[in-house]
């Protein structure tokens, strides 16, 4: 889903955006320098007149601490000197200088540097990162220039000054540390425990005033208005760092999950409920819904039902197909008959055709007409009702013999009519019989057969008498055209009298649908109508086979 | 009767050889000595299942005279196969192997199946030997036999109403028609022969009159 890992994504980025914050506040939290840097110059400038180096000082703020460090002991060392001409703040210049490397170093020297605090010629040294702001401060508490004893008094007072603030800063930065990773007590009694301690042990270190100590607090109060000093940075940047890293991190991997599990399941519902509000439809498809749940017998009670459906269906379908004209056409071999057959007739027809592209174009023309001629012979004559009656003293079926016998006598041919009359015997039989277990559903089946395989004994004919002209010795066209038109009008007379009889026994069974009846005998005119059609396409078929003989 | 594939098999050689009697014995499985000379096509049909498939298999039994050769040329398309028959105990029915072979190839799909029946009919009513003559791709070849005196006859005769007839059809390849190329036939269209393979002949012993 990438709609959710886009989600997903931005809430991570959500999370890296706050953590940044977080940082960006830390360390400008931690930065102490540069919010002492800004609140001081009011404080400066509210002092600056009094002392003629400040402006100076000011100036040069600004720039980055280690700068101002070394710009600070530059600058207010010389001006002591000058205005004190006296060796001491060299001397003190020396000791600060090599204090200053020793500021750089670590925590474990801190010890050691509490212990170097009773000397007052190193506290300076230690100072030096708060110099210029206890200096400041110093210049703020005490009001114009002391002159001699003031400078001296001003250096010691401001080392003290220094220390205090360091240790209240160093210890600011451990509550910091504490704070933001242990959860230790609150950072301003910690800082005021470590004060006291300061204070304590302040007496034995210097010989601070109350001034000193007025400093002191002032500067811790700075401190905490402010936030942790430099000296803390490092190790409550890093250190918080770390903690909150891995605090940032964990709230970043649970607030992520949380995230993609909250996206995954509003997709998963947008997606259910897509075309489906409310999910109606799903509640309603997992029987959810109380209401809708299926009785099991009214569920046993459609299968069953389901079920006889589908036998009624099949048996249908069997039956159909068992009365399936086409079906029965087939098995009766009428279908491969007349496939046959029109092999054969188009064998002919290509040879006629090849014979013609052989001809003179005169010649061709006048094969064009024998073979028109001979069509026309072809064409069925009119529908003559004569209502010929059968003879007396002879059968329906040696009717129709003698019929077929005396159309075909000009054919030259000797052609078996027996199957047919065979058939025909056999189904005035089965009419003639009286049944009364017989429905109108078994003669319309009947009825169907029999016009099926009449046709196809006809079709047979049709393709039986083409094999024999073919291989006739003499042809005579005109009378096998002749005698084939009129086999073909007592063939389909045959069959319209096949359906009239099972259409007239059809009427004659008793049955209570009616309606059924009528389509039965409907059906029975229809396929009495195809198997004309068939009879027709099978005489059409045999037209070449005629003509073939005239050219 | 409903089926799945129809296929057309046409059953060509010399008058006299017993093609009809062939016909009659694969449908009705009845062995009827004396025919009518055969006119143009019979046809004979029988349903037969391969595989839960019910196949039609069609025959058109053709007129062996040479009267009808013209007819029966036109009979051979869409045939799946032909069974060239020949009479061993007349040599003239085989030494026109080779005619019935050429129209065979020539009217026909050139994967249609060719089988060759060694019959005795007119000597003992029995015999049957069938091969097959043309698998795919294979060139027929056809091996004259010059006597027939090395022959075991009484290993070679069996009653014909004993063959199963259906084996020497399926034999030609309606296996691999109905699995291979899967035709689908429908009532009205004979099967266009696809390639055939089946193995050997279906029936039979060795022959008299043979081929390789």
């Amino acid at each position: 889903m990438p709609s959710s890992d886009s989600e997903d994504f931005e809430s991570a980025d959500e999370g890296h955006t706050v953590e940044k914050k977080e940082r960006k506040k830390r360390s400008s939290s931690s930065n102490y320098s540069d919010n002492a840097l800004e609140n001081d110059p009011g404080f400066k400038e509210a002092t600056s007149s009094s002392s003629a180096n400040k402006p100076a000082e000011i100036s040069k703020e600004t720039d980055g601490w280690d700068d101002w460090d070394i710009d600070d002991n530059e600058t207010l060392n010389p001006e002591i000197v000058l205005r004190t001409s006296l060796p001491k703040p060299t001397e003190t210049s020396g000791p600060l200088k090599k204090e200053e490397d020793k500021k750089d170093t670590d925590w474990d020297d801190f010890d050691a540097w509490g212990q170097e605090i009773e000397h007052p010629n190193a506290q300076p040294s230690k100072a030096d990162p708060q110099i210029k702001e206890v200096t400041n401060k110093m210049a703020a508490t005490s009001t114009g220039g002391w002159g001699w004893g003031w400078s001296v008094d001003s250096i010691l007072s401001t080392a003290t000054a220094g220390i205090s603030t360091i240790t209240s800063q160093v210890s600011q930065g451990i509550s910091t540390v504490l704070e933001t990773g242990i959860g230790a007590p609150d950072p301003e009694e910690l800082a005021r425990k470590t004060s006291k301690d300061i204070e304590s042990r302040k007496p034995l270190s210097d010989d601070s005033d109350n001034v000193e100590k007025k400093e002191k607090l002032t500067t811790q109060d700075n401190d905490h208005g402010g936030s942790t000093s430099d000296g803390a940075f490092p190790f409550g940047s890093l250190l918080s760092g770390v903690t909150k890293f891995v605090e940032t991190t964990g709230t970043k991997v649970i607030a992520g999950g949380l995230d993609t599990l909250e996206t995954i399941g509003k997709k998963t519902m947008e997606v259910l409920q897509d075309g489906d509000p409310g999910l109606a439809k799903k509640r309603a498809m997992l029987g959810l819904d109380p209401g809708d749940k299926p009785v099991l017998s009214q569920v046993l009670r459609e299968a069953k039902a389901k079920a006889e459906e589908e036998d009624r269906v099949r048996e249908e379908k069997r039956e159909a197909k068992e009365v399936h004209y086409e079906n029965l056409f087939d098995d009766f071999e009428g279908l491969v008959h007349l496939e046959a057959l029109e092999m054969l007739s188009r064998q002919v027809s290509m040879r006629i055709e090849e014979r013609m592209r052989g001809l003179e174009p005169d010649k061709r023309q006048d094969l064009k007409e024998t073979l028109q001629q001979v069509a026309e012979l072809c064409e069925m004559p009119e529908e003559e009702d004569d209502a010929e009656e059968t003879p007396d003293g002879m059968s329906k079926a040696d009717a129709l013999h003698e019929k077929l016998q005396i159309a075909t006598q000009d054919l030259g041919l000797k052609l078996q009519f027996q199957p047919i009359v065979k058939q025909y015997t056999e189904i005035l039989n089965w009419l003639s019989t009286e049944d009364p277990t017989r429905t109108d559903k078994g003669v319309y089946k009947r009825g169907v057969s029999a016009l099926a395989q009449a046709t196809s004994l006809c079709v047979e004919i049709y393709h039986k008498a083409g094999e024999m002209l073919l291989v006739k010795a003499r042809r005579s066209t005109a009378d096998e055209a002749d005698s084939m038109t009129q086999m073909t009008v007592v063939l389909t007379k045959h069959i319209s009298e096949l359906a009239t009889l099972f259409t007239e026994k059809l009427n004659t069974v008793a049955s209570e649908n009616m309606n059924q009846v009528n389509n039965y005998i409907t059906n029975i005119f229809l396929e009495a109508g195809n198997s004309s059609t068939y009879i027709q396409n099978a005489f059409q078929l045999t037209l070449p086979i005629l003509q073939i003989g005239a050219v | 009767m409903a089926y799945a594939y129809l296929f057309k098999y046409i059953i060509i050689g010399d008058t006299g050889v017993g093609k009809s009697c062939l016909l009659l014995q694969f449908t009705d499985k009845r062995f009827q000595p004396v025919h009518d000379l055969t006119i143009g096509v019979e046809f004979g049909a029988r349903m037969i299942t391969i595989d839960g498939k019910q196949i039609k298999l069609q025959i058109w039994d053709t007129a062996g005279q040479e009267a009808f050769r013209s007819i029966t040329r036109s009979y051979y398309r869409g045939a799946a196969g032909a069974l060239l028959v020949y009479d061993i105990t007349r040599r003239d029915t085989f030494n026109h192997l080779t005619t019935w072979l050429e129209d065979a190839r020539q009217h026909s799909n050139s994967n249609m199946v060719i089988m060759l029946i060694a019959d005795a009919f007119s000597y003992h009513d029995l015999i049957f030997v069938s091969y097959k003559l043309r698998p795919p791709k294979t060139k027929p070849k056809i091996c004259m036999q010059r006597n027939f005196s090395g022959i075991d006859m009484d290993s070679l005769i069996k009653d014909a109403r004993e063959i199963d007839w259906s084996e020497v059809y399926k034999a030609v390849s309606v296996d691999e028609k109905v699995h291979a190329n899967g035709i689908k036939i429908g009532p009205q269209h004979s099967t266009g022969g696809g390639a055939g393979g089946a193995g050997g002949a279906g029936a039979g012993g060795a022959a008299a009159g043979g081929c390789c």
